[in-house]
């Protein structure tokens, strides 16, 4: 089956930040966490699979289309929200949807009426009076009220509260239970993806260093804790990276089995998680496949 | 297309409160009436540029169902749109309190206000947000810097044309006046959607 996105080796660069060579494939039905940290290039991935950036290299297509013929095609079957409000702020939601709806074909005013009540969004307040949580709802009420096949998203939970964050992924969820929908968002709070993501895309300066399902990664990343003088070169070698302390070191390794072997009983191992494996790729050496 | 010239509207609806009397006091102020077409003009395409001059109604247009060129071809459509209301509005407005003018004040003013925004539209495009006015104030200064040298040495030329131009009829002038206005404003779309093409949100 064709991926929902996909990026084919897109470089871009912009002054002194570049994505490199990216190659991102999202599947359909699926939720993707887009993770790494500030400035790791997740706003430009996601302005580039918007097309409001063009690659200097490389081919970004959505749904099989791509943007050169079928921009219309594409942009009508997503919906979007940013992190930052995109709308008019002076206006209230009432004129605001009466921009944004005729844009669809396949707007439906009742499904957005039944998210406003939901949400408990005022209509007729100045979008700039709402708090950032409200402005977060009325983004996301006005993204998926036409039907769309696919949600982008760049860092929805930021700057929201727990209780409205919790919402927020239940509403994705009960979204989800449409097989035909496919999620795809940013986010630097890796709690959020643990209850919804399907796969995880991690990346790091410009460069994506994973894209694997999160079963994948529960398998296939591990925390290593021993004492220092269980590591040598050949050692260090399975593993992405090492923090050392007096007390001992603390490493990530993308090999656990091979680490088991090799260590047995010396060591301590537990699973990683996204923080971990975010923590320590910071600096370690690139994750070599392990499969 | 209908609905991007239709979003001017539903943006600037508070602003038409200003704009009325506002166009009530050009004419009750007894400004001629060629400046009151030129200043009713350019109101509404300046003013909904000014929202569009904001990275993140960018960001919402190309991110909505329509193609950077139809977001520009809405713009130069929808300010001839706007033009004529406005001109229709404030030539019903002076017919009613009965006040003079005369139908070239209406194409006087109307063509520069077309040929302004022709200059004005891909300028705002070129450059970022804030960098607009000191782009024109630059260009202002280098207008009243080289045209005291310029002028000089085409006056010979000048004066030529200038004859030439006063043995026209006028319906002659106007027509190719009104042409080359049209002419510039094409142009002008042609730039703008090429630069809007190329941009990054």
């Amino acid at each position: 089956m064709e991926p929902i996105i996909d990026l084919q080796n897109v470089s871009k660069k912009i002054s002194s930040f570049s994505i490199d060579e990216m190659n991102l494939q999202v599947e359909k039905g699926m939720v993707t966490g887009f993770i790494g940290e500030n400035g790791a290039g997740k706003s430009t991935t996601i302005k580039l699979i918007m097309n409001l950036l063009k690659p200097d290299t490389g081919d970004v297509k959505l749904f099989g289309l791509d943007y050169a013929t079928h921009e219309k095609e594409i942009k009508e079957r997503i919906g979007f929200v940013y992190d930052s409000n995109i709308f008019f702020e002076g206006m209230n939601l009432k004129d605001i949807k009466r921009v944004v709806a005729p844009a669809y074909r396949q707007w439906d005013d009742a499904l957005f009426k039944n998210y406003i009540d939901q949400f408990e969004l005022p209509m007729n307040k100045a979008i700039k009076s709402f708090s950032k949580g409200m402005q977060m709802k009325a983004s996301i009420a006005l993204a998926i009220s036409h039907h769309a096949e696919l949600i982008i998203m760049d860092e929805p939970t930021a700057g929201l509260d727990p209780i409205f964050r919790r919402e927020l992924l239940n509403l994705l969820q009960e979204l989800m239970l449409d097989s035909n929908q496919t999620i795809f968002f940013s986010t630097h709070i890796t709690t959020d993806l643990d209850r919804i993501a399907d796969y995880i895309a991690f990346i790091q300066n410009g460069k994506l260093l994973f894209n694997h399902s999160t079963e994948e990664i529960k398998d296939q990343y591990a925390v290593v804790k021993g004492s220092n003088d269980l590591l040598d070169r050949d050692t260090e070698q399975f593993f992405i990276n090492v923090k050392r302390t007096n007390s001992g070191f603390n490493a990530l390794t993308n090999q656990p089995k091979t680490v088991q072997n090799v260590f047995e009983d010396t060591i301590i191992m537990e699973r990683a998680t996204l923080e971990d494996i975010m923590y320590y790729s910071k600096g370690g050496k690139e994750h070599a496949k392990s499969y | 297309m209908l609905n991007l010239i239709k979003r001017d509207a539903i943006i600037q609806k508070k602003q038409l409160y200003v704009f009325i009397p506002f166009m009530l006091f050009f004419i009750l102020m007894q400004v001629p009436p060629i400046l009151t077409f030129l200043v009713v003009s350019i109101y509404i395409p300046m003013n909904a540029y000014a929202y569009d001059e904001k990275a993140e109604t960018n960001i919402l247009l190309n991110s909505l169902p329509y193609t950077r060129k139809q977001i520009i071809a809405a713009r130069y459509i929808g300010s001839v749109f706007y033009i004529t209301l406005s001109v229709l509005l404030t030539i019903a407005i002076l017919l009613l309190l009965n006040q003079p003018f005369e139908w070239h004040d209406v194409g006087i003013g109307v063509m520069s206000s077309i040929l302004f925004s022709s200059f004005a539209f891909p300028m705002y495009y070129i450059f970022k947000r804030g960098y607009v006015s000191l782009a024109t104030m630059i260009a202002f200064f280098i207008l009243v810097a080289f045209v005291p040298m310029i002028l000089p040495k085409i006056s010979n030329q000048l004066t030529n044309f200038l004859h030439f131009v006063q043995e026209l009829s006028l319906s002659v002038i106007y027509g190719s006046v009104v042409s080359i206005t049209i002419v510039i404003y094409l142009f002008s779309w042609l730039i703008t959607m090429t630069i809007y093409e190329r941009k990054a949100f």
